[in-house]
């Protein structure tokens, strides 16, 4: 397998774990939150 | 890990909580000198670019940026949790204005302030903290959170003079909302630390969300021309500004290592005595509070005297080692999902070395240390002395006194963990 095919492979299985990790995904939707309540403020 | 390194490791991520507190009251004198014309937006959006040059320049003075190379090379997908961490922390700093703005800071800290208790939630639920801590501990670490909640609830009161304004319902989510973020932000911190992530490089991507979500922010409600004006405009400032910006990320560095020495459940509240060294800041050297009625001094020696016996019950209820070996299965768990080497995570969280690390400093460290120097300079050069009436002799007093707790804080990890 070349350089370039393993580095896509790492990259993929990275975010792959991290899709599939509930943790991110608390302070991802948490973010969203914060960014729409700014929006209501302005 | 031994018992004994443990407790040491339990002694210096306590101790680095209050360095905390101090460094992060401290940053708040600088930005009492500017002017209050300038928009809060542009004001944090000119701190976060100090922030920023404090985060590349002191981790590359310290360590050198080739471990921060080695540390993405071994947990690349720290980047990401980095980066999103940074982004919370602009929403919530940008939703605190607004807060202030529209409830008053007696309303909005306390309410932000309890990110600390939702910190505890998360580090209990996500990261095993606090299990088979016994009920001592427990009360310690919950009671001794929500007595210096109370205590910051009081000193807030005593503190703000701002009449109660209008749209108090969006300044009430406001502030909910900045302290959920705050709260919820420390996931990120707690995942780095627990899969062996270096402090001093976790915070170089940290600042890279910060600076991009600010800058947006600002762009997007001041409008490019003015908020290049208002910069522009803001000159004989930005020193201040930005100084106070680099004052932050010394405090937030020693927060970053108490959150991976003692866990988010210990290591934040700990660090929310900063409100304590602010008000310390406020009343000696800027004179607030001055001619203030007798009630409000109670408040305040109240407010304090809880803010203090709160950070002294967390501090003494550090983790017992069953409680550690629980830790160490969350570890494993993050090691095993990402794919991270188990001697690399098992280094991280006994704060030593895995094999030979990286050279030094190079050219490039160097060449950021200058620029960040000379950038500083020439900003100091540029900048106006403040008039308004303020006492030197506390101010190099508290300064002082800064100083004593960073040089035992960095002679301290050192001895304990080499910075690691």
């Amino acid at each position: 397998m070349s350089p370039g095919t393993t580095d896509r492979a790492v990259s993929r299985n990275l975010f792959r774990a991290i899709a599939t990790d509930v943790h991110f995904w608390i302070p991802l939707s948490v973010l969203v939150g914060g960014l729409l309540l700014l929006d209501r403020l302005r | 890990m031994h018992a004994t390194r443990l407790r040491r490791l339990q002694a210096l991520g306590i101790f680095c909580g209050f360095a905390a507190g101090a460094w992060l009251g401290g940053a708040e004198a600088p930005i009492k000198l500017v002017n209050p014309d300038i928009s809060p937006i542009t004001v944090s959006l000119i701190m976060v670019c100090g922030v920023f040059l404090a985060r590349w320049s002191v981790p590359a003075f310290v360590r050198g940026t080739a471990q921060v190379r080695n540390d993405v090379r071994q947990a690349p997908h720290l980047i990401i949790w980095a980066v999103l961490a940074g982004c919370m922390w602009a929403v919530a700093n940008t939703l605190t204005i607004y807060a202030i703005r529209d409830v008053g800071l007696s309303i909005a800290f306390p309410l932000w302030n309890m990110n600390s208790l939702l910190g505890i939630f998360w580090g209990f639920l996500l990261f095993n903290e606090l299990h088979y801590a016994g009920w001592r501990r427990w009360l310690g670490v919950v009671g001794g959170a929500v007595g210096m909640f109370a205590g910051a609830t009081m000193l807030a009161i005593a503190s703000s003079h701002q009449a109660a304004p209008g749209k108090a319902v969006l300044g009430v989510f406001a502030a909910l909302g900045a302290g959920i973020l705050w709260g919820t932000m420390y996931i990120p911190y707690r995942k780095a630390y627990l899969t062996g992530m270096n402090p001093l490089s976790f915070i170089t991507f940290f600042t890279v969300g910060e600076l991009v979500t600010m800058t947006v922010l600002a762009i997007g409600y001041r409008g490019a021309t003015p908020l290049w004006h208002e910069l522009v405009s803001a000159r004989p400032v930005l020193f201040w500004l930005m100084l106070g910006g680099f004052v932050w990320v010394i405090g937030d560095l020693f927060q970053q290592y108490a959150t991976k020495y003692v866990g988010i459940s210990r290591g934040i509240p700990l660090s929310n005595t900063n409100q304590l060294w602010g008000l310390l800041w406020g009343i000696l050297v800027f004179h607030e509070l001055r001619g203030a009625s007798r009630a409000v001094y109670a408040q305040v020696a109240g407010g304090s005297i809880l803010m203090a016996l709160g950070a002294a019950a967390i501090a003494l209820s550090s983790a017992t080692e069953r409680e550690h070996s629980s830790w160490q299965d969350a570890a494993d768990r993050e090691g095993l999902r990402y794919g991270i080497e188990p001697e690399y995570v098992r280094a991280g969280m006994e704060g030593r070395a895995r094999g030979k690390s990286p050279a030094g400093r190079i050219a490039i460290d160097w060449l950021l240390i200058a620029s960040t120097t000379a950038l500083f300079v020439v900003l100091a050069a540029m900048a106006e002395i403040p008039r308004r009436s303020l006492s030197l002799r506390w101010a190099a007093a508290l300064a002082a006194a800064m100083s004593v707790v960073l040089a035992a804080g960095a002679v301290l990890l050192w001895r304990t963990t080499q910075f690691h």
